[in-house]
């Protein structure tokens, strides 16, 4: 079953314990194997600050990666994931460098790109974010309510300041 | 309405389709001067080299056209426009009358004048057609002529078919318009490697040959070839919008409704010179990505919703083999009729390169080869948002002292200056 609702993996590096399940998760789901180079879903782990932050495509609502792909690979599937097609892609990497945060992962195996596909194939939820119930750093949720979210957010701050002796 | 868009590329496309998309009722006519469908040319080196099957170039397909009611009229290139009229008239002798008509013929190869250069033998691969011959030729030898991005690519193409290739640039360094002499130096050592000859501060003088090529001379040499690729550039077709009257520059002038002087008259893709997201300066750079994005604002214009243009942007990688690099905003060479402090933020580890031009503390360019591309995009990102970079060495620290990961663009952006906490 082809899943075709729009939902948003949205990532709150802040719960993240860096504990790459979800690398797992992924890897296995798309690829059969536990090995965390093959997962479409990456952990940023930063020295020092010991912070971890997890890296995942956006599937941006304007994707450059589209637009930039020489070999018009990068494809937009039914439920807003957009994805590289591996029979048209020849690794050229232009879909990486253009990303604002550097998403498309390169498969070691093959040399070609590969982006979240939001576990469309599964029909469920997608496996990293199953994979992080735990923690909840990684939540699916419709597309359109992580804005709406923050603009409730805001609204409240908004509102709260002008109410003197509230803290905001 | 009666719509008419000249030119069958990935602009002229664009548009029609987003206008169809709109009105169901519209006319819509596309004329192009070539006999396929939609192709995409930053394929065709790929499909030259045999990486891809040829059918992978095609963006579209004819029954996208009968689909979508859109006709297709081809073999027919536009000669004249009259904006009085409104009519434009093609070499076939045909008119076609119009309510709104859309220029997207963009460019056509700079042959540069060159003794020789008709002679059998000497090819290019900036349409299909080219390319097809070019594939379907059998040499050993190949001279091209040009290092630009397409040259690079043709040469790397050529070699992968067991030519032995030669590439020979006028200028200093390879791919002069995207990359620092520094940067091309490398690209260059690794081009080397590939077995691909490089050549550069020479000038071809003629194609020797009988009724075909026998040798390339330039002023420093003689090189025997039977195969030579030109791949000098491409011109932006703007003689068409000359016989309407329409004000040109280096390409056809447009507002930031991306119509041009006439009135009724839109313009977008390789054709139009416009201006730079960042900066504001006029700028053409014939890339895919703003022949998209200006037919869509083209689109949206003549469906009467006054959308503004942002502006063009430079991106480009160049990859051959297992060599990817990447270049975006200014080059050293671009920023140097300005004024201001330029400074280079410079790393190399091994293979990996990552430059980055600052100036008066903001990014305006950068070049990156292998890992250290990875995370260009941080860079590009700052470059939108006009990050000042002498506040984030100075803050990086503190940032990654704190350990919060919510600035993480900005403590992976000081990881890659090579910042130290």
């Amino acid at each position: 079953m082809t899943c075709t609702r729009n939902i948003t993996i949205l990532v709150d590096p802040e719960k993240c314990t860096g504990c790459r399940l979800c690398e797992m998760a992924c890897s296995m789901v798309h690829h059969g194997i536990l090995s965390p180079d093959r997962a479409r879903i990456r952990v940023l782990r930063f020295e020092g600050g010991g912070s971890n932050v997890p890296l995942v495509c956006q599937a941006c609502e304007d994707a450059p990666c589209i637009k930039t792909c020489p070999m018009n690979a990068r494809r937009r599937l039914g439920n807003h994931a957009v994805v590289t097609e591996e029979e048209r892609c020849i690794g050229c990497r232009a879909c990486v460098y253009i990303c604002p945060i550097g998403a498309p992962v390169v498969n070691p195996e093959s040399g070609k790109t590969m982006t979240c596909d939001l576990c469309a194939e599964e029909g469920t939820q997608p496996w990293c974010v199953k994979a992080c119930r735990d923690y909840g750093a990684l939540k699916a949720v419709d597309s359109g309510k992580t804005a709406a979210r923050k603009s409730r957010d805001s609204a409240a701050q908004a509102k709260a300041a002008y109410k003197p002796g509230k803290k905001v | 309405m009666k719509i008419v868009i000249v030119g069958n590329g990935i602009a002229g496309n664009e548009v029609a389709f987003s206008l169809r998309l709109a009105q169901k009722d519209w006319e819509i006519t596309i004329l192009s001067a070539e006999q396929f469908p939609e192709y995409d040319p930053c394929s065709l080196p790929y499909f030259i080299g045999g990486d891809v099957p040829r059918d992978t170039v095609f963006r579209k397909d004819f029954k996208d056209y009968r689909m979508h009611r859109i006709h297709l009229e081809l073999g027919q290139r536009v000669t004249a426009i009259d904006p009085e009229a409104r009519v434009v008239a093609t070499d076939q002798g045909r008119e076609y009358g119009y309510d709104r008509l859309v220029l997207a013929h963009g460019g056509s190869l700079f042959i540069p004048p060159i003794e020789g250069i008709d002679r059998q033998g000497v090819h290019s691969c900036k349409q299909l057609d080219a390319a097809d011959q070019l594939s379907q030729y059998r040499g050993s030898a190949a001279v091209v002529i040009g290092s630009g991005a397409i040259g690079i690519e043709a040469g790397e193409a050529l070699k992968k078919r067991g030519y032995a290739v030669t590439i020979i640039e006028l200028l200093d360094w390879v791919l002069p318009a995207l990359f620092d002499p520094e940067t091309s130096r490398r690209l260059e050592t690794h081009l080397n490697h590939y077995g691909l000859r490089v050549l550069t501060a020479e000038k071809v003088l003629r194609i020797e040959g009988g009724e075909s090529v026998s040798a390339v001379v330039t002023d420093k040499r003689r090189i025997p070839c039977d195969t030579v690729v030109i791949a000098t550039g491409v011109v932006p077709g703007k003689a068409l919008a000359e016989t309407a009257g329409i004000k040109v520059g280096r390409g056809i002038r447009v507002n930031t409704h991306m119509e041009t002087s006439v009135a009724g008259i839109y313009a977008c893709g390789d054709c139009v010179e416009t201006v730079d997201a960042c900066t504001g300066e006029d700028a053409m750079f014939q890339l895919k990505h703003n022949a998209l994005e200006q037919a869509q604002v083209v689109a949206r214009n003549v469906l009467g919703e006054p959308v503004a243009y942002a502006g063009a942007y430079a991106f480009a990688r160049a990859n051959f083999f297992d060599t990817r690099a990447v270049t975006f905003g200014k080059t050293t060479r671009a920023t140097q009729c300005e004024l201001g402090q330029l400074d280079i933020i410079e790393r190399a580890e091994g293979e990996d390169y990552l430059r980055v031009i600052v100036k008066e503390g903001l990014v305006v360019g950068g070049q990156a080869i292998g890992r250290l591309a990875d995370y260009i995009g941080l860079f590009i990102g700052a470059m939108w948002r006009k990050d000042s970079i002498p506040a984030i060495r100075e803050n990086w620290a503190l940032i990654a002292r704190k350990g919060s990961c919510y600035p993480w663009t900005y403590r992976k952006l000081g990881e890659l200056m090579g910042l130290k906490s």
